[in-house]
C-alpha cells in the first residue's frame, strides 16, 4: 500500500528518487530585551547578516546562465535592493537600539509593519513585492539564526541527481543553487503555482509540486519517493508495481522522444514525394535554442504579448533586444514576429483599459495595436531594426478588412521612412503578413490575399468565431470541433486563394501541432506548418509517413459527405494511412 | 540644504522601474534625499518607501537633499524625474 500526497503541480514532470529533507532546523525567532551595552554588538550582529545575505545573493547571480537565468537574476537583484534598503535594516537598527530588543525580534516587527503597509496599498503589484519582501527577510533571520542559506552548501550535498528535495518553503536563490546541484524534484510544503519560485522552476525544467502539507514530517530522509508534476502527487511507500510503472513511463517518454528525434534531419517530404515546411512556435530566447534543435525551417510565429504583461510598456530598446536576439539565434532562417496579439481577457496593464462587454469581439489584436499607435510605432521600428540583422516578416494579427491592411502598412511604411532619415536602410520589401482567423477575413479571402505577402491562419480562434464557442466555458466546449465541416470549408477556401494569389498559407494554431490533424491539413492542401519545437518530431514523422493523396481523397470524402460522416472517422481514416 | 518641487509626467507615475531608477540615482551621491508626497516623507534611498508612496502621473512632489553633495543629487534626480525615467510615451 503506497502513501500518495497530493499538492498541486508546477510543472508536469516525473521525478524519481530518494528523499533528501531541507528541514530549517525550527529556525529560531528568539525575543529578548537587551542590556544598554549589548546594544551596538546587537546591531552590528544584523547589518552582518544582511551584508552576508546581500554578498550570498550577488555570488548566486554571478553564477546563473543558461536556462531562466533572466528570470532568476531579475528576482534576485529585487531581493539585493531590500536588504540594501534603509526602511529594512536601518530601520530594524532603529528599533533595537530604541526599544532595546535583539535583532530576530527587531526585524520581524519591522518585516510585519512593512507588510501591513503594502497590504493597505491593495496593489496587485505590490503584492508580489510582498512576496519579495518575504524572502529577503528569510534570508537575513536565517543568517541571525546561523543557519543561513550561504551554508547550503554544506547542509546539502553538492550532487543531488536522483534527489527529491523537500522544503518547507524554497526562495528563487535557493532554487537556483539546488538546480546547479542537479536535484531531480522538488517538493514544498507551501508555496502557489504563480510563485516566484514556482515561474522559475518551470523556466528551469524541474519537476516540483507545491502546497504537499505536513512533507516534512511524512517523508522520511532517504526513502524512495515519485513525483508526478501532471498530477501534482508525491507518492512514497513505492512498491515493485509502482516504481516500474513509472520506469516504464519515464523511459517510454524518453524513448519516444528519442525515436522521434530521428526524424527531425529528415527531408521534409510525404510518402509520396510532396515537399512540406515546417516552422517553430517561440517567444523566449531557450524556446529559438529548442527550435534550432529541432532543425525547424524557420520561425512561423513569434508571439510578443509576454513583454507587454509588466506593468510598463516594453520600450523600443527592449523590444529590439529580444527581437535581434530571435533573429540571431535563428541563424538567418526566417523569423517571423507577430505583432502584439493582446485583447480579450489578457490586456496589457499599462494600458489602463477597461474590458468591453465582450471581450472576444472586443478591442484586440490589429485593432488594440492600431488604436494605441505609439506603442505599436514602438513595435515595428523594434521589428524592422532588427529586421537589418536577418530574414524578417511581420505577422498582423486579428484581420477583418482590407482597410486593416492599409492602414497597418501605412504605419509600416512611415516607421521605415523615419529610419531611412535616421541613417537605417530598411528593405521595403519586407514581407507583411496577416493572421486569417476571423470568419470576415477567411470569407473575404479573395480581395484580403492580394494585400498581404502571406497568409497565416489561426485555427483556434477561427474555430471559436466560426462556431461561436468558447473552448474556456465547460457547458459548451464539446461543440467545440476544429474538424468541423465548416470550419474545413473556411480553409480550404484561403488555401485556395493563397495557390491563386501565389502568397504561403501557414496554418499556425494547434492543430498544426497535432500529429493527427496534421494530415487533415494536409488533404486540404496546406504544406506550411507553424508549431511547438517539442511537437516537431511527433508532426514530421506522421506527415513523413502518409500519402498527400491519400490525405487528399479521405478529406475529400468527408467534406462531400460521401463516405466519411464524423470528424472523427476522418482521423481515424488518417491516421491509419502509412 | 535643497528644496524643490518635482511633478511626474511619466505615465506610470513611481512604479516599480521608475522607482528603482530613482533610488540607484539618489543613492550615487553622498548626501541624505527624501520625497514627500501627499503627507508623507520617505528617503529616496529606499525602494521600499519610494513604492509605498504610490505617486501616480501628475503627482506633485517635494525633493530635499541635504549632505556635501545635495545640488549634484537634486539636479540628477530632477533630470531623471524630467526625463520621465527614459520612459518612452
Amino acid at each position: 500500500m503506497s502513501l500518495a500526497l497530493t499538492g498541486i503541480g508546477v510543472t508536469s514532470g516525473i521525478a524519481m528518487g530518494r528523499v533528501h529533507r531541507l528541514t530549517p532546523g525550527e529556525l529560531a525567532l528568539p525575543e529578548y530585551h537587551l542590556e544598554a551595552d549589548a546594544v551596538n554588538t546587537e546591531i552590528k550582529r544584523i547589518r552582518q547578516a544582511a551584508q552576508r545575505g546581500e554578498r550570498f545573493l550577488g555570488e548566486v547571480m554571478a553564477r546563473v546562465s543558461g536556462r531562466g537565468s533572466e528570470t532568476a537574476r531579475d528576482l534576485l537583484e529585487a531581493h539585493r535592493l531590500m536588504l540594501r534598503d534603509p526602511m529594512l535594516i536601518e530601520a530594524t537598527c532603529e528599533r533595537i537600539d530604541e526599544q532595546r530588543i535583539n535583532a530576530e525580534w527587531a526585524l520581524a516587527q519591522q518585516s510585519e509593519q512593512l507588510q501591513e503597509e503594502f497590504r493597505r496599498l491593495d496593489d496587485e503589484y505590490l503584492a508580489l513585492r510582498r512576496e519579495d519582501l518575504e524572502q529577503a527577510v528569510g534570508l537575513v533571520q536565517r543568517e541571525l539564526a546561523d543557519q543561513p542559506t550561504t551554508e547550503l552548501d554544506s547542509r546539502i550535498p553538492h550532487h543531488l541527481d536522483h534527489t527529491i528535495l523537500i522544503a518547507s518553503e524554497l526562495g528563487p536563490a535557493e532554487l537556483t543553487v539546488l538546480s546547479q546541484r542537479r536535484v531531480a524534484g522538488l517538493v514544498t510544503e507551501h508555496g502557489a503555482p504563480y510563485s516566484h519560485s514556482a515561474i522559475l522552476a518551470r523556466s528551469l525544467e524541474i519537476p516540483m509540486v507545491v502546497g504537499v502539507h505536513h512533507a516534512l514530517e511524512l517523508l522520511q530522509e532517504g526513502e524512495e519517493v515519485i513525483i508526478d508534476g501532471h498530477y501534482g502527487s508525491v507518492l512514497a511507500d513505492v512498491d515493485d508495481n509502482l516504481r516500474r510503472h513509472y520506469a516504464e513511463k519515464l523511459d517510454s517518454t524518453l524513448r519516444h522522444r528519442n525515436d522521434l528525434k530521428r526524424y527531425l534531419g529528415r527531408p521534409s517530404l510525404t510518402a509520396d514525394r510532396q515537399p512540406f515546411c515546417v516552422y517553430g512556435n517561440a517567444e523566449l530566447p531557450l524556446e529559438f535554442k529548442r527550435c534550432l534543435d529541432a532543425r525547424v525551417d524557420g520561425i512561423g510565429l513569434m508571439r510578443t504579448e509576454y513583454m507587454f504583461l509588466d506593468e510598463d510598456l516594453p520600450d523600443e530598446q527592449d523590444q529590439y533586444r529580444a527581437y535581434s536576439t530571435a533573429v540571431r539565434t535563428m541563424e538567418g532562417r526566417m523569423v517571423t514576429i507577430r505583432t502584439l496579439d493582446a485583447g480579450g481577457d489578457k490586456l496589457p496593464a499599462a494600458l489602463e483599459l477597461t474590458r468591453g462587454p465582450n471581450p472576444a469581439l472586443g478591442l484586440r489584436g490589429l485593432r488594440l495595436s492600431l488604436s494605441i499607435s505609439d506603442a505599436f510605432r514602438n513595435q515595428l521600428r523594434a521589428i524592422l531594426r532588427a529586421s537589418t540583422l536577418g530574414p524578417v516578416r511581420i505577422l498582423l494579427p486579428m484581420l477583418t478588412s482590407v482597410a486593416e491592411i492599409h492602414q497597418a502598412r501605412q504605419i509600416i511604411a512611415e516607421c521605415r521612412e523615419q529610419l531611412r532619415n535616421e541613417g537605417l536602410q530598411i528593405d521595403p520589401a519586407l514581407p507583411v503578413g496577416g493572421m486569417i482567423e476571423t470568419p470576415a477575413a477567411a470569407l473575404d479571402i479573395e480581395h484580403m490575399a492580394p494585400e498581404l505577402d502571406f497568409l497565416a491562419i489561426g485555427t483556434n480562434d477561427l474555430t471559436q468565431y466560426v462556431l461561436a464557442v468558447d473552448r474556456q466555458d465547460e457547458l459548451v466546449s464539446h461543440i467545440y470541433d476544429p474538424t468541423h465541416r465548416g470550419i474545413l470549408e473556411l480553409i480550404a477556401r484561403i488555401v485556395e486563394a493563397g495557390r491563386r494569389h501565389e502568397r504561403e498559407v501557414t496554418v499556425c494554431g494547434e492543430l498544426a501541432g497535432d500529429a493527427q490533424a496534421v494530415r487533415m491539413l494536409l488533404g486540404l492542401g496546406v504544406n506550411h506548418f507553424s508549431l511547438p519545437p517539442a511537437q516537431v518530431g511527433a508532426v514530421k514523422k506522421s506527415l513523413i509517413e502518409c500519402s498527400s493523396r491519400r490525405c487528399r481523397e479521405l478529406v475529400e470524402s468527408y467534406r462531400t459527405g460521401n463516405g466519411l460522416l464524423h470528424g472523427h472517422d476522418l482521423l481515424a481514416a488518417l491516421a491509419e494511412d502509412r | 540644504m535643497t528644496r524643490r518641487p518635482l511633478q511626474l509626467t511619466n505615465r506610470l507615475g513611481l512604479h516599480a522601474r521608475a522607482a528603482s531608477k530613482l533610488v540607484q540615482t539618489a543613492s550615487g551621491f553622498d548626501c541624505q534625499a527624501w520625497l514627500e508626497y501627499n503627507g508623507r516623507r520617505v528617503n529616496a534611498r529606499s525602494i521600499m518607501g519610494v513604492l509605498l508612496l504610490a505617486a501616480p502621473c501628475g503627482s506633485e512632489l517635494v525633493l530635499e537633499t541635504s549632505g556635501a553633495q545635495d545640488e549634484e543629487a537634486a539636479d540628477a534626480i530632477a533630470e531623471l524625474v524630467e526625463r520621465r525615467f527614459g520612459e518612452d510615451q
